[in-house]
């Protein structure tokens, strides 16, 4: 069963061209690494899933749903139940970690929104950072506070923008496993970005590896170990 | 659809009205010039004297710019690249003279000469004009290049050192990196010194702006000044095509530098570079300053009580006016910058770089043409006439703070707020807003500061009934005693001095408070 859906995405900031005839289908409740070189798009496509960014041509479906179809967006971002986790983490500077993850829950009433991020916090093991400000956090401390912050409000699709670009193997290792985990409890469908291929040949899910606004293969690591493509060979021999 | 549409409408009112309120004065002081006279009568103004004049103008500026810039980029690679004992201390000091106006310093050192050669005979000319711009805008070179000496990764030095010397990194590296700061430096410099009119009236120089005023106001030869002044626009239109690729993008200054990781470096012989400082903090602010009381009790009598009488009220109306000012100009600065860094719409701040080039006594007869109507005379009558004269001069300082604020909070601070369905007037309150409070606030104290010290085009346009502190002194100063000329300037000084005071005690909490990195 697919999750989402892109047909013939098209995207341009201004005169150029980032994304051209991209089609593809996110399985739910797995995890679809997409990778390819910097300003390959990769980040256009999260972008646009998530409703921040209208594609120029093509249609975006989830569940079934246009969410987006040749310029309009139909369903705006916060109606669409993704977690975003952007690559400079985002976190507001001058709220509290509590602050961060409590912003968006909005509608709740104060006990129940102590509760709810209270639970969030012990989950990722930063229940004692509740008072800190980001600044004050480490960097693995960070990315949690952002991945918690992007969980709090039960999305059916998180996306990832290379969080983890910066932190050591061990520690991206053990975040990794952590949402791993996490992906099995809550069920939600990810879709992470990276530009170094070694991240995602590690794991066994999907990985789409993209070139210039396209895609040049997908499929399992095996299948994309074994792509004739030229590119997809130079990139991860590289 | 239709808040999209209600928004498009909004924003549209607001560039228009600045448009009617700013723009259309200097665009109808054209048209008024071209179907005003026969063509003869037209250029009539354009003769060798008038381009001998523009020239020398130009010239006076430049030397003042370029002299400004030199010395702020002095003062700022020592407080900035160094580590100095009591650094703070001399950053604080020496951006004063930025705060107080260009004419009290005029009066100071004016002062100056008369105590120490009885006679003020050397100082009525170009030199005492470029000495007092020099003095007073070299703290504004300072911090932009120091802003943007902070702004470079230590890591460009670094890579320097490992092959050439301090001096040749600082000549090849250092300064060809912060080269866009230091011609944004030279050419707001240029513009404020091309602009102003109260240091050359005072010492009696006549400049290109003078001689508008001059033909407008004395003359009543409102054909030539409006001929002289589409003169003096079409050179800034000039200057402005060229400056737009540096100043409509200028990083100006930034409050806060978010994450800087640039280099300091660590100094044996602090005394070499403290008496560096300390002359120039003792000729740009002490002895000005110094000169003032002396002259102020020199007198047979003292004039202080004279002084307050006279300028008291007027004091009072000034910093209200100003305040409301500053409100105004940190307002549309904010909805200007928003429109370019946010909304990529830049004709907003370009609106506001126009009315910022054009010299101060062509904005004042562009308005007096304009507004000195029966119809329009609830603006020409009121102080609304000084707000908009306010938001002319300064609201593209206060855009491009402010802008240089924005670029510092990161898109995906509002995306990730976006995301969990937050309201845009929430997003802007909740987190943009707090992020850009240090920008804000600088704006806000700069703009009172400018909006206080005003005398350019004010005294062409102040209201009846309004009495303002500069436009005061400067009128009673023609025919008052030096002693009382000098306690009313003192006594400008001590109000624009308690005013920051208070202002850096507010902001130190306020810093502090906002201080996140």
């Amino acid at each position: 069963m697919y999750k989402i859906i892109l047909e013939n995405i098209a995207h341009s900031y201004g005169d150029k061209q980032v994304l051209s005839d991209f089609s593809f289908s996110f399985e739910q409740g797995k995890t679809t690494y997409l990778v390819g070189p910097s300003g390959c798009g990769k980040t256009t496509v999260l972008r646009l899933i998530s409703g921040l960014e209208t594609p120029s041509q093509g249609i975006i479906k989830i569940d079934g749903k246009i969410v987006s179809a040749e310029g309009k967006t139909s369903v705006a971002p916060h109606q669409r139940q993704t977690g975003f986790v952007f690559q400079d983490l985002a976190l507001w500077p001058h709220f509290t970690v509590f602050n961060n993850i409590a912003f968006g829950l909005k509608e709740r009433k104060a006990s129940a929104i102590k509760e709810k991020v209270s639970e969030i916090l012990k989950l990722f093991g930063i229940a004692d950072k509740a008072k800190k400000y980001p600044h004050q956090l480490s960097g693995g401390q960070k990315q949690m506070v952002a991945i918690a912050r992007s969980l709090v409000l039960e999305p059916d699709i998180l996306l990832m923008d290379e969080p983890l670009a910066n932190i050591d193997i061990k520690l991206k290792e053990s975040i990794l496993q952590h949402l791993k985990i996490l992906q099995q409890q809550l069920n939600f469908t990810m879709i992470y970005v990276t530009h170094e291929h070694s991240e995602s040949m590690n794991v066994e899910n999907c990985i789409v590896v993209m070139n210039a606004g396209k895609i040049e293969a997908s499929g399992s690591k095996e299948e994309i170990a074994r792509s004739e493509n030229s590119f997809v060979k130079s990139f991860i021999n590289f | 659809m239709a808040a999209k549409i209600g928004k498009y409408i909004s924003q549209f009112t607001l560039v228009l009205l600045l448009f009617v309120l700013v723009i259309l004065p200097l665009l109808l002081l054209i048209i008024q010039w071209l179907t005003g006279a026969d063509k003869a009568v037209l250029l009539s103004f354009i003769s060798r004297e008038t381009l001998l004049l523009v020239s020398k103008s130009l010239l006076l500026s430049s030397v003042a710019a370029f002299l400004a810039t030199v010395i702020g980029t002095v003062c700022a690679l020592l407080l900035y690249k160094f580590r100095l004992l009591f650094s703070g201390f001399f950053k604080a000091a020496l951006l004063l003279p930025l705060f107080v106006s260009p004419y009290i310093f005029a009066v100071a050192w004016k002062d100056g000469f008369y105590w120490v050669f009885g006679n003020t005979a050397a100082f009525y000319s170009v030199a005492g004009v470029i000495l007092v711009h020099t003095l007073v805008f070299f703290p504004l070179t300072m911090l932009i290049t120091g802003s943007a000496l902070s702004r470079v990764h230590a890591g460009y030095e670094e890579a320097g050192f490992m092959i050439v010397s301090f001096r040749k990194m600082l000549f090849k590296i250092l300064l060809p990196l912060i080269r866009p700061a230091l011609t944004i430096s030279f050419l707001l410099v240029l513009i404020f010194s091309l602009s102003d009119f109260s240091v050359p009236a005072f010492f009696g120089v006549n400049t290109f702006t003078i001689e508008v005023f001059t033909q407008f106001s004395a003359f009543y030869n409102y054909q030539l000044a409006i001929g002289q002044s589409v003169l003096l626009l079409v050179l800034c239109l000039f200057l402005m095509l060229a400056e737009i690729r540096y100043l409509s993008d200028a990083p100006f200054f930034s409050v806060d530098i978010r994450g800087s990781v640039s280099k300091r470096y660590d100094v044996e012989k602090q005394l070499i570079f403290h008496a560096v400082l300390s002359v120039i903090l003792f000729i740009a602010l002490l002895l000005p300053v110094f000169m003032l009381v002396i002259q102020s009790l020199s007198g047979r009598m003292l004039f202080f009580e004279q002084a307050w009488e006279l300028i008291g009220p007027a004091a009072f109306q000034s910093v209200k006016v100003a305040f409301t000012g500053a409100l105004l100009v940190t307002a549309t600065g904010l909805w200007a910058a928003w429109m370019q860094e946010r909304r990529q719409f830049r004709l907003p701040g370009l609106l506001l770089l126009f009315s910022f080039i054009v010299p101060s006594t062509v904005l004042g007869i562009a308005f007096i043409r304009h507004f000195n109507t029966p119809s329009l005379n609830f603006i020409y009558g009121s102080v609304l006439i000084l707000l908009i004269t306010y938001l002319a001069r300064f609201g593209f300082i206060a855009s491009r703070i402010i802008g240089n604020g924005i670029k510092q909070v990161p898109a995906s601070f509002e995306d990730a707020a976006r995301i969990m369905g937050i309201s845009p007037a929430t997003r802007f309150y909740r987190i943009t807003l707090p992020l850009l409070f240090p920008a804000l606030f600088t704006t806000f104290v700069l703009s009172f500061v400018l909006c206080l010290g005003e005398l350019g085009t004010a005294i062409m346009v102040y209201p009846p009934g309004t009495e303002l502190m500069p436009v005061k002194i400067f009128t009673i100063s023609a025919n008052a005693p030096q002693a009382l000329t000098s306690s009313m300037t003192l006594i400008n000084f001590a109000v624009v001095l308690v005013f920051i005071l208070v202002f850096l005690f507010i902001g130190k909490i306020i810093f502090k408070k906002f201080q996140y990195v």
